[in-house]
């Protein structure tokens, strides 16, 4: 009797032992996420791009852990688009829920309030909606940049578009929050260099309700290109404004808010010739899986993806893939593999020199037949700039 | 100067000023009959624009149509949200400093509620469609056929409002117990058949104000609350509880709004605004049209 119940238990704790091994505990990804607040809009597209990849993944076995195939758990808090919220979320992640990797917030200025914490813990971090310059600055040795749309940079490749498309006086309108007060700050000696003349240099807050007697005095001015440094929601005044009062400069750059799926619904092919800031479109052939990205991303939330946020987002998981593929979850090694290893995108290859990405040259967009090509730099380009036709 | 006067600038003007007097009036409507300060104005549109939205987009019934359902369903809501809330704090609360701080924080846990659940249904993805989006000319100048149509439907129903208020029993009902909230009980006003009615009415306004604010801007569940401190400001302008007021305290800051623009420069749109403000309460502390001591 005692020797048959000791070959049971001898039995079950064999089973529990080969289930524990089989069955390995899911990864902890943490991230926070701006669900309420000023950012809610515009993150959303972040979120979608990060389950979507969690659903593919788990769907093929998981999180390829060093050659371990690992369910992903995410564990996500809103941070009600407020710096001080996500500080708070991201040390609680990294202390609390002891989460085995991270994610980035949604916005530069979110991704600049949580770099103190992942500093002080040296936890990894690959960046993903962020471009700021003095967030670049900050040199930061556990946070990484994917974007190539940098206002220093940028600012000075738009000033070159513009002077070989014969631009020679602008009119430039800014939104007072920080990206487009940071572009404004580097664009305004760019377009000095390049000889173009600044007819109105104006900026507006953010609450704006009516642009009409402000786009008056742009139309007034006669410029040959207008600047438009826009958040989402006053593109949209902007557009109609411009449309209404009959501001029909040929060149019309948009900074913020062509990229997005309401954008188009609301304008349609109105928005054809505009030109915008963003560096991925799935019609880039040499990037054979941006294209599915796109069509999965349609699949899976039934809206389209913007051309910035979400395709950013993705990004930042696939790199964060191959480099836990490598590394495993060994924060020192991961460091190391993210900052020196080349890696597939879909947005092209993806290698970081300090903070920021090198292989992804700055690039700006155009709005062509309802679809956002890349047209500038040349050797980038999907398609040739054309002029703004007339508003219609 | 010749710009001052294009009739570009006049009909901006128009439509701002028609947005804030409708945003506003609902606002004020609930202030001055029961002193219940609605934070959750601003959702209120923000579900009328959804609303529309939905209706537009999956079954092809205009703005023009669904605002007047979505006016009704804010209605509905308004009642519901008196019967079940509002109205446990009126009766609880003696002073009306008790009643605004309770409504305050009590309507403020509505707005949350509400902008939580349209973004846990619907996503806070922003939202537009495009209605009625041609350019019409009008002499030297063009306006987009939406803005028009924002514009006289907004002008008929402050209009309608103001003959409701002043030719019918129940609009007279309700400047009266606005104006002597315990005479009017005294003189046999129903007085909570009223405040029912004005609750309703204010949400209703509210709703039908984001079916038309749909039209011209992008939706999202966040979109309401700088509605709601445009109406706040508008109707502390013209004078808290004092419908005629809010009405003018609206086309005052759609002045300012555009010609202080037109007149300065765009980033002086805030400072112009708050100035005139802060200068019309050190003038006069109780609003343009406001009396000491009574909200009219």
């Amino acid at each position: 009797m005692f020797k048959r119940i000791v070959t049971t238990l001898a039995g079950l704790a064999a089973l529990l032992t080969a289930t524990a091994v089989g069955a390995a505990d899911p990864v902890k990804i943490g991230f926070s996420h701006s669900k309420t607040g000023i950012f809610a809009a515009a993150a959303t597209s972040q979120l979608q791009s990060y389950e979507l990849w969690r659903e593919q993944l788990n769907a093929l076995g998981g999180l390829n852990v060093a050659g371990t195939r690992r369910k992903i758990e995410f564990v996500h808090y809103d941070d009600q688009s407020n710096s001080g919220k996500a500080v708070q979320i991201y040390e609680k992640l990294i202390t609390d829920d002891k989460v085995d990797l991270l994610l980035a917030p949604w916005g530069t200025s979110l991704h600049f309030a949580i770099v103190g914490v992942i500093e002080r813990y040296k936890f990894p971090v690959v960046g993903n909606t962020a471009a700021s310059v003095q967030l670049r600055d900050l040199k930061a040795g556990n946070i990484w940049f994917l974007t190539s749309l940098f206002p220093d940079r940028q600012s000075v490749e738009l000033a070159k578009l513009l002077k070989k498309q014969g631009v020679t006086s602008a009119a430039l309108i800014t939104n007072l929050l920080p990206y487009t007060q940071e572009n404004k700050k580097f664009v305004v000696p760019a377009l000095k260099k390049a000889g173009i003349k600044l007819l109105v240099n104006e900026d507006y807050p953010p609450n704006v309700k009516d642009m009409t007697a402000l786009l008056n005095k742009v139309k007034n001015a006669k410029p040959d290109a207008v600047l438009a440094y826009t958040y989402p929601g006053d593109a949209v005044l902007y557009v109609k404004g411009a449309r209404e009062v009959g501001l029909n400069a040929a060149t019309q750059v948009v900074l913020l808010g062509p990229q997005y799926d309401f954008f188009a619904k609301i304008f349609g092919p109105a928005r054809n010739g505009l030109l915008t800031m963003g560096h991925w479109t799935p019609l880039r052939k040499d990037w054979p899986t941006a294209q599915k990205f796109f069509d999965d991303f349609k699949a899976r939330w039934k809206t389209n993806t913007d051309y910035l946020d979400g395709p950013l987002a993705y990004m930042s998981v696939q790199i964060l893939q191959q480099a836990v593929a490598k590394a495993g979850l060994d924060k020192n090694k991961l460091r190391q593999v993210i900052s020196s290893a080349t890696f597939k995108s879909i947005n092209g290859p993806v290698r970081f020199e300090g903070v920021e990405n090198i292989a992804l040259p700055t690039m700006i967009s155009q709005i062509q037949n309802g679809q956002q090509h890349i047209v500038w730099p040349a050797d980038q380009a999907t398609s040739k700039i054309i002029a703004k036709p007339a508003w219609k | 100067m010749g710009d001052l006067l294009s009739g570009q600038l006049v009909v901006a003007t128009l439509v701002l000023g028609v947005i804030y007097g409708l945003v506003a009036l609902g606002l004020n409507l609930i202030y001055g009959t029961m002193r219940l300060l609605n934070v959750a104005h601003g959702e209120i549109l923000m579900l009328g624009g959804y609303l529309s939205y939905w209706s537009f987009t999956l079954i092809g019934i205009g703005p023009l149509y669904s605002m007047f359902v979505g006016m009704a369903l804010a209605g509905a809501l308004g009642a519901l949200v008196y019967h079940f809330l509002c109205r446990r704090v009126l009766s609880a609360s003696k002073l009306v400093e008790q009643i605004e701080a309770n409504s305050l924080l009590l309507l403020f846990g509505v707005s949350i509620i509400l902008q939580n659940v349209v973004a846990l249904s619907f996503t806070a993805t922003a939202r537009a469609y495009p209605y009625l989006d041609q350019i019409i000319p009008i002499g030297n100048f063009q306006v987009t056929a939406n803005r028009l149509v924002v514009l006289v439907i907004g002008l008929a129903v402050c209009v309608a409002c103001i003959l409701f208020f002043r030719m019918s029993m129940t609009g007279l009902a309700i400047r009266a117990l606005i104006q002597r909230p315990d005479a009017a009980a005294l003189v046999g006003i129903d007085v909570e058949r009223v405040r029912l009615i004005s609750f309703s009415l204010g949400f209703g306004i509210a709703g039908l104000a984001g079916g038309l604010i749909s039209m011209l801007e992008q939706i999202s569940p966040f979109m309401g609350f700088p509605f709601t401190i445009a109406a706040f400001v508008v109707i502390i302008l013209g004078g808290l509880g004092n419908l005629y007021g809010g009405l003018a305290g609206a086309f005052l800051l759609a002045v300012i709004e555009v010609y202080g623009v037109a007149l300065t420069s765009a980033s002086m749109r805030s400072i112009l605004l708050y100035g005139v403000f802060i200068g019309i309460l050190v003038w006069r502390p109780h609003g343009l049209f406001g009396v000491r001591g009574a909200a009219r």
